[in-house]
């Protein structure tokens, strides 16, 4: 098991090197970070394009700023992901970006968290019952609820919660939703009870819609997973032990169904991430999504970077996890 | 109709009193339907039979014939949408139609089951002692260590060597022998009295299944359970059972004493069976007797009997009226019998009196399309084979597959030999089986022969060319004369191509086009006795014998000279494959071609081959004609392999003198030094002296003719006459 987590650990850093790679070329060729200030009418003084220029180290090549970026040797301290830098960023010579994303990471992971942790129980949950009445009139329900929650846009749908949301606000005559802002301004100064009910008014709306999509997706699989082990051979020898069927249920077939479901959730991280952008947006939270929109508005391309490798780097270590709890949970995969 | 009352009013009385007798399980007129969208499936019709204490009672059919099913519906383990009427009752305790908390009492405690595929048997995720455990705790109120003293007890019985062990392992770390038996032990774990085995060795190998019925025996003598023996493999019940019953088209067509039943069949069905089997104990006849048709489709039932779209015997009343299973009284009436009547012989058939002591030949031949001239040439003049030049010649074929370290940095640390150093010669218009258990090689032999895969060293040479030297592109030209026909003839058929593409593929990929290649489709399929009008249909509109058949055709596209088999009539029932080994037999004549026939089944080489080779570990082990191969075997391990193959005779099957191996087949990875068989070969543990012993340990034998007219690669190779 250790020689399997070390390599799986040790697998992980060429994906993340490539990803490294692949993020910086795409943002680097993708856009002139000085754009704007070259169109400016009546056009900047040369010299103030140049110290702009030698700020963000666009006088290097591609291949030393790519160098820069990773080490940050050579540069002027702002830059070097290794050293914890992440660059210059165009949105003013102050606005420091790591202190940016820190700010808002917290914000994101709590709704990244939340949606998670629902999305997978429900589709646990839906997934076992569906394929236990496969055929029924329930299956057929959660069958159409799940394709309904896949086909529906995200920013569509979280536009039309929002408005569900204000129209429940008006009809009760209180403001149980909140559907602007993350809260974390109107929690300071509650109590534990206050703040607890105050991120339940902030969160409920975002976190539905940010779940819908991987709910549908996993609750199908997972009903997959679960039908084909409840025609398995294995499940009818557990009946024919003796076994009464919520402990064959519980015991052989959920246990078994949900080993191939880590692989799906880890894969399912990248739609999330996808999502709270689009999330955040409409709910106007302070978090990652706003942040990384903050970003390509402002042609901001270490910020973007930033953006990106840090969702590279949380799908790659989703995966690892899976991978790990595949070996844990999958006794096949702990001997190879 | 008064009859008919009269004779349930005899049955019930009759049932009361063998309840309170020893019958352990009795199911009665048991019918199972599954709805479909063309309408209701009746996949099981009026089944009865008992079970007494201790008794084994074999049932025999083909696919779709109805016994698993039957045997699922009595535990209970059938699909919600399936519908079950009649009664099954253990112990006089009525099972049908109990609730999940009811049956669960039962099953597993009164009547416990094992099943086909030992690999999927068993959950992945649980420890073997924990999966045995579970069974205990499920029906009795001990502590989890009892529990687990008791798995451990029972791992014994079964004959797992160190069963402590074995234990806190997980099943994949098991094979496949092993985990059967692991399943037989959870089956006896609570000492049921009645144990449904389900085709329990059909996916093992020869030698292992005849190592799992014997713990399957010993799990019986155990707990004095008696034993319901579903197979198709009639030479399994020939030697495990006391009474048996054949099934057909979803009925019990036949019951009766098992030397009745084998010995003197009363429904030509049965007959027709054991006429189509190829014999090992018998001298190899030159054609096998197929049953004509195909078994019938469940949605689609004849009127009348099942059977007689292909009973030769068939009359107008067969194709009317349905007969009930009755017996044959002294007079040639037909009488209806007690269910709990455990020694009367059964048979549904309007003519059973009729059948008397007719062969199978007399009565199926006659009805065969092909044989209607007066005398058949193959069966006056044994081929003359032998004397053919060789057509491929294999020196010294190698192929190793690199292991790789479980390590950090996975390095090659080793190679399994797959095929270590082999030669032979197929020669001209012969064919040439190749023999052994799985993993010992012969497909990988086959596929080297193709150059479908490159050898590691060794020569293989095609009518004098040395095909190991070619590149792909070199080869293509070649592969028009060396051809594949598939085990699976499912999966080695694309559903969405057409027959008739299917056939022409090759001739496309060389070049041939246009309406010769579709004459060319029609001809091939007239050919391997298909309609010819059917060439536009797709693969699943045919049976496997049917597809199998295609497979042929389109190994034949190309007018090869060599034919590889690879397992070519495995994966078909019992009353197809004969036919499609008739048709294999008649190609060969008509074509002139070289068979390399793969195979596990030595009745099926014993009947289609000229001349064998037996492979263990990826070394020929034994080579010689067929007739020296069956009549006197040298090598200790073709001794076990035919000792291992059941007869289809009760008498002689329960008789025989048998070589028996013990053991699984070792890894290639780590083969054992001096002779590879040596760890399970019986004279090596039974016979020689320690200073013999030490020659095997250090001494690879190298094949030679040791004065028996075959060569043999054992250093104290003895001729034992087994048959």
């Amino acid at each position: 098991m250790l020689v399997y987590t070390v390599r799986r650990v040790l697998g992980a850093i060429p994906v993340l090197l490539l990803a490294s790679v692949l993020t910086f070329v795409l943002i680097d060729v993708s856009g002139d970070p000085l754009s704007d200030l070259r169109m400016q009418q009546p056009p900047p003084d040369p010299s103030v394009i140049e110290l702009q220029e030698e700020r963000l180290y666009l006088d290097r090549s591609m291949p030393e700023r790519y160098w820069l970026w990773m080490t940050g040797i050579g540069g002027n301290g702002d830059i070097g992901l290794l050293q914890g830098e992440f660059g210059p960023s165009t949105q003013s010579a102050t606005y420091d970006i790591g202190e940016n994303i820190a700010d808002r990471l917290g914000v994101t992971l709590r709704l990244v968290t939340a949606a998670m942790v629902f999305a997978l129980g429900l589709a646990v949950l839906s997934g076992v019952i569906s394929a236990m009445r496969q055929y029924s009139k329930l299956d057929y329900t959660l069958t159409f609820v799940g394709f309904l929650a896949l086909a529906m846009p995200t920013f569509w749908f979280a536009g039309i919660m929002q408005q569900a949301g204000v129209g429940f606000n008006e009809l009760v005559g209180a403001q149980i939703f909140a559907t602007i802002g993350d809260g974390t301004y109107q929690a300071q100064g509650l109590d534990a009870w206050g703040r607890f009910t105050n991120a339940l008014a902030y969160m409920t709306l975002p976190t539905i819609v940010l779940m819908l999509t991987s709910f549908a997706a996993w609750s199908r699989y997972q009903r997959t997973s679960m039908l084909e082990v409840l025609n398995s051979d294995y499940v009818r020898l557990a009946r024919a032990k003796g076994l009464p069927n919520r402990v064959v249920i519980r015991r052989h077939a959920l246990r078994t169904a949900l080993i191939p479901l880590t692989t799906v959730v880890a894969v399912g991280m990248a739609g999330i991430i996808d999502g709270t952008v689009l999330t955040e947006r409409v709910f106007q939270w302070r978090g990652l999504g706003e942040f990384f929109i903050a970003a390509v508005e402002a042609n901001d391309s270490f910020a973007l970077m930033a953006w990106l490798m840090l969702s590279g780097t949380a799908v790659i270590v989703a995966n690892l996890i899976a991978d790990l709890l595949y070996g844990v949970l999958d006794p096949r995969i702990r001997f190879e | 109709m008064s009859t008919t009352d009269h004779t349930s009013d005899e049955k019930d009385e009759r049932a009361v009193t063998v309840a309170h007798d020893d019958v352990v399980l009795e199911v009665r007129d048991l019918s199972v339907t599954f709805p479909s969208e063309d309408g209701p499936l009746h996949a099981v019709r009026d089944v009865s039979y008992v079970v007494r204490r201790g008794e084994a009672l074999g049932i025999v059919g083909e696919s779709g014939s109805g016994k698993s099913v039957t045997s699922m519906a009595i535990m209970g383990l059938l699909p919600p949408n399936a519908k079950v009427s009649g009664s099954a009752s253990v112990l006089g305790e009525e099972i049908v139609g109990l609730t999940d908390a009811q049956i669960s009492k039962v099953r597993g405690n009164r009547i416990a089951m094992i099943f086909q595929d030992p690999l999927t048997s068993l959950n992945p995720v649980y420890t073997v002692g924990y999966q045995i455990a579970e069974a205990v705790l499920a029906h009795r109120k001990v502590t989890k260590q009892a529990a687990m003293d008791r798995a451990l007890e029972l791992l014994e019985i079964v004959g797992i060597p160190s069963p402590q062990q074995r234990l806190k392992q997980y099943p994949h770390e098991l094979s496949g022998g092993m985990r059967q038996r692991v399943v037989i032990a959870i089956a006896m774990a609570n000492e049921p009295d009645v144990i449904i085995a389900d085709e329990p060795t059909t996916a093992l190998d020869v030698t292992v299944q005849a190592q799992v019925l014997e713990a399957l025996d010993r799990a019986r003598q155990e707990t004095g359970a008696a034993l319901v023996l579903i197979t198709h493999d009639l030479g399994v019940v020939a030697g495990q059972v006391e009474r048996v019953g054949v099934m057909y088209g979803g009925r019990m067509v036949e019951m009766g004493p098992v030397e009745e039943v084998f010995y003197r069949p009363r429904m030509p069905y049965a007959l027709g069976l054991l006429g189509s089997l190829p014999r090992m104990d018998e001298d190899r006849s030159d054609r096998l007797t197929p049953i004509m048709g195909t078994p019938p489709a469940l949605l689609a039932m004849p009127k009348g009997c099942a059977f007689s779209p292909r009973c030769p015997m068939a009359k107008e009343i067969c194709h009317q009226e349905e007969p009930l299973l009755l017996a044959t009284d002294e007079h040639g009436g037909r009488v209806p019998v007690p269910v709990g009547d455990t020694t009367a012989h059964t048979a549904a058939c309007h003519f059973s009196d009729e059948l008397g002591e007719s062969a199978p030949d007399d009565l199926f031949r006659t009805s065969g399309p092909q044989e209607t001239e007066g005398d058949e040439p193959p069966a006056a003049a044994p081929k003359e084979r032998g004397g053919g030049e060789a057509i491929v010649s294999v020196t010294n074929l190698v192929k190793n597959f690199p292991i790789h370290s479980k390590g950090l940095l996975r390095r090659r640390i080793g190679e399994v030999q797959a095929v270590s150093g082999i030669s032979l010669d197929l020669r001209e218009r012969e064919t040439l089986a190749l023999v052994g258990e799985s993993g010992c090689g012969k497909s990988t032999t086959a596929r080297l022969i193709l150059q479908l895969i490159k050898q590691s060293s060794g020569e293989v040479h095609y009518m004098g060319k040395p095909l190991h030297t070619l590149s792909a592109r070199q080869m293509r030209p070649l592969r028009r004369d060396l051809q594949l026909v598939f085990q699976d003839p499912f999966a080695s058929l694309d559903p969405r191509m057409t027959v008739a593409d299917i056939i022409a593929e090759p001739m496309r990929i060389h070049g041939q086009r246009g309406t010769d290649a579709r004459k060319r489709v029609k001809d091939l399929l007239s050919l391997v006795g298909l309609n010819a009008e059917h060439s536009s249909r797709y693969p699943h509109e045919f049976s496997g014998g049917q597809r199998q058949r295609i497979g042929v055709a389109r190994a034949l596209a190309l007018n090869p000279k060599v034919l590889i088999l690879d397992e070519p009539v495995s994966a078909l029932d019992v009353s197809i494959q004969a036919g499609v080994i008739n048709l294999l037999e008649d190609l060969q004549e008509e074509l002139g071609l070289s068979y390399l026939f793969v195979s596990h089944d030595l009745s099926v080489v014993r009947h289609i081959a000229d001349r064998v080779a037996v492979m263990y570990l990826g070394k020929i082990v034994e080579t010689g004609t067929t007739e020296q191969m069956f009549r006197s075997p040298a090598h200790p391990y073709t001794q076990a392999l035919i000792s291992a193959i059941p007869f289809p005779d009760p008498v002689k099957e329960r008789t025989r003198e048998r070589i028996i191996v013990t053991g699984d087949v070792p890894s290639p990875s780590d083969p054992p030094s001096g002779c590879r068989f040596r760890t399970r070969c019986p004279k090596f543990a039974g016979q020689l002296s320690e200073a013999e012993r030490v020659r095997c340990v250090e001494e690879p034998p190298e094949l030679m003719d040791r004065g028996t007219g075959h060569p043999d690669a054992c250093h104290y190779s003895q001729v034992v006459e087994l048959i």
